[in-house]
């Protein structure tokens, strides 16, 4: 009689297997679930099917390619009406339904601070594009990422710029908002840096006509004039600083000074040499290109980059954690742009040198996807134009 | 000196305000309720002047269009939905006249969207009279809106329908008793009125821009000076709306302009208490 002996690790090691195994057969059959969750009608209409779309081609390419973690992954795509009652509702459904790992693509910032406390008590990891200071300063305990600059940076940058065209006397001009102290506190901080002294004026963008308010600002003789409004008070202030007959440069974010503006205005004259700039996409890198083909647009905005960014990190975050939970694309989001890993520009590539082993460094298509530990992208593209003739011509995109 | 540039200002912008306050003062003369819906009216007003102006009618023509348009709509709001209340009190006709305001600036919304549209007309560089700065058009604006206030105080003093009109809001029923039909000079006054309230949005969107909040912007200016010089009283009107310009424009040297919006409640509010009957009383002219 021949006596099978097993040892106790044996014994442990083959109870482990026994155990495991039906959950990794299981899982093996189960597709991973992610979801999209734009803006396919309301405000953000223009922007959702897009962003969902491109978001939908990389997964497409990733199951084309064997999947993540050998496992399928599925795309949900819900329409957040540009509306936070209903994005609750869409998100309710990914979560307790659909069971996603992840969420991406949340488009208003009153419907991604609607959807992100469901997100982080299910443990549900979120992509943002909102702009929304308050929103990467909610407790979302590491659950949420966000890809469009904060005003701190985008203020930030402004200031740089100011500073790279040789001003020593800038002055802000500004109406009451959400973020009127912070721009002047950031600007404060910046320009003095470079040598410019920097002064403002908060005001009333209900007034029809800013004479007093431009005789204020050309008191202190500034050699560039910071534009901060709205379309409809831009218009006014500008018209008014040509009355005045000023000479120095005059800057604003491109939001307010479009096309539009220039339109109403109607005499270039008035608006000629006026800087605009806005966070750009990482144009001509090959991310970019990337995006482009995925989104099937020759000229992708911001957001449908962004998001292209996220699915790509959530895909990446999985394969570097070995698991498909919103906990593991916490804890490994930012290990998909290590630096001195491999330059990556797609997940495909990504999974692909994680799982032989190696590290990446994704290179996105709205610029290098590094978060500090609130979930705030550090740097991203701007782009910078400049009003000739009527027309805005690219200064840079930097 | 900057100071002497501030009540230059406020001068320009205290004409342009007094065509308004003008409509807004004879109307509460006559009708004896304030029609806050001039806030819409005046938006309507704006741009029926622009659509006149665009289709290539010169000033004096995009004027008149924009005067008509806005008379017309003042007419048949006050007609429809302010005087049916005006039995039940003055307060119910003024609510109702919020509404209508807020109808008329939805509608412009609906025909024209939210985008600002500035009138084409050529920007000009200012002209310095010794130190101090003047923009060429706004004198030219300024000079229109003299010459309607004028023809304004012309008709009221010397012509039959202005004197009925004086009758009839000094005291009704004397007024009436003399022959004259109180419904017709209602009429009258809510269409000559609101043309006025139509022609000042004009005047104020000419040198900036126009959108459908364009009269909303003025309401509490155009109030402020109406309630300053004494509701109901035309030269109270011009004062009200020069002392409340200047003032606008001075307080942006005191305390920032973000806090222009104080200057028409604090007079209104220094006003009621000082003075309830405004500066110059509640004579219609």
């Amino acid at each position: 009689m021949t006596t099978i002996r097993i040892g106790r690790r044996a014994a442990l090691a083959a109870g482990v297997a026994a155990l495991a195994s039906p959950a990794v057969v299981r899982a093996q059959a189960d597709p991973i679930k992610l979801a999209t969750l734009t803006p396919l009608t309301g405000a953000g209409g223009p922007y959702g099917p897009v962003m969902a779309k491109a978001a939908a081609s990389v997964v497409e390419e990733v199951n084309k390619a064997g999947g993540v973690l050998g496992r399928r992954v599925v795309l949900v795509s819900e329409d957040d009406q540009t509306n936070p009652e209903a994005a609750v509702r869409a998100a309710r459904k990914l979560i307790d339904v659909d069971k996603v790992s992840a969420i991406m693509g949340t488009w208003a910032s009153s419907v991604t601070t609607a959807v992100a406390p469901l997100c982080w008590e299910s443990k549900t990891f979120l992509c943002t594009v909102s702009g929304a200071d308050s929103i990467t300063l909610l407790p979302h305990q590491g659950f949420l990422i966000r890809t469009q600059p904060n005003s701190k940076l985008q203020v930030t940058r402004v200031g740089e710029f100011i500073l790279s065209l040789g001003a020593k006397k800038a002055f802000t001009m500004i109406p009451q908002t959400p973020f009127t102290q912070s721009t002047f506190d950031i600007l404060n901080q910046v320009l003095p840096k470079g040598g410019c002294t920097h002064q403002s004026l908060i005001y009333d963008d209900k007034k029809t006509t800013y004479r007093t308010e431009v005789d204020q600002a050309l008191r202190t003789s500034p050699d560039v004039i910071l534009a901060n409004g709205y379309t409809p008070d831009t218009v006014v202030l500008l018209k008014d600083l040509y009355r005045a007959g000023f000479k120095g440069k005059v800057l604003g974010f491109a939001y307010s000074i479009n096309q539009k503006l220039v339109d109403q205005v109607g005499q270039p004259e008035v608006v000629e040499g006026v800087y605009t700039f806005a966070p750009s996409p990482a144009e001509g890198s090959s991310a970019f290109e990337k995006a482009k083909a995925a989104s099937g647009s020759a000229n992708p905005d911001p957001y449908t980059c962004q998001v292209y960014d996220h699915i790509n990190l959530v895909l990446m975050a999985m394969a570097n954690g070995k698991a498909a939970t919103g906990e593991a694309i916490k804890e490994n989001i930012r290990k998909a742009t290590v630096s001195g890993g491999k330059i990556v520009d797609n997940a495909v590539d990504g999974i692909k040198e994680i799982m032989a082993g190696g590290k990446v460094d994704y290179a996105g298509a709205s610029g290098p996807c590094d978060f500090d530990e609130k979930g705030d992208i550090l740097d991203c593209k701007f782009r910078y134009d400049q009003i000739k003739a009527g027309k805005f011509t690219l200064v840079k995109i930097a | 000196m900057i100071i002497l540039q501030a009540l230059v200002n406020g001068i320009v912008s205290g004409t342009l305000l007094a065509v308004p306050a003008i409509g807004f003062t004879a109307m509460f003369a006559v009708l004896r309720f304030p029609n806050f819906s001039v806030s819409g009216v005046a938006t309507l007003g704006a741009f029926a002047g622009y659509l006149a102006y665009g289709a290539g009618l010169q000033m004096a023509g995009s004027l008149a269009a924009a005067f008509a348009v806005a008379g017309i709509a003042g007419l048949a709001f006050d007609k429809v939905a302010h005087l049916p209340l005006i039995k039940q009190g003055a307060l119910p006709a003024a609510i109702a006249s919020i509404a209508t305001g807020l109808i008329l600036e939805n509608v412009v919304r609906l025909g024209f969207g939210n985008e600002p549209r500035g009138y084409d007309r050529p920007i000009a560089r200012d002209v310095f009279i010794g130190d101090i700065r003047v923009s060429p058009q706004q004198v030219e604006t300024m000079g229109l809106a003299l010459l309607l206030m004028l023809l304004v105080f012309t008709a009221l003093a010397f012509t039959r329908i202005g004197k009925a009109m004086r009758a009839s809001a000094d005291n009704p029923e004397l007024a009436a008793l003399k022959g004259i039909r109180p419904e017709r000079i209602a009429m009258l006054a809510s269409f000559v009125g609101m043309g006025l309230v139509g022609v000042g949005g004009m005047l104020l969107g000419l040198d900036s821009s126009i959108d459908p909040l364009t009269g909303t912007r003025i309401l509490l200016s155009l109030f402020a000076a109406a309630v300053l010089g004494g509701l109901g009283s035309v030269p109270g009107a011009v004062l009200g709306a020069f002392l409340i310009g200047m003032a606008e424009e001075l307080s942006v040297l005191v305390v920032g302009s973000q806090y222009r919006a104080a200057v028409g409640f604090v007079a209104i509010l220094l006003v009621l208490t000082l003075r309830p009957r405004g500066l110059l009383g509640e004579r219609a002219y």
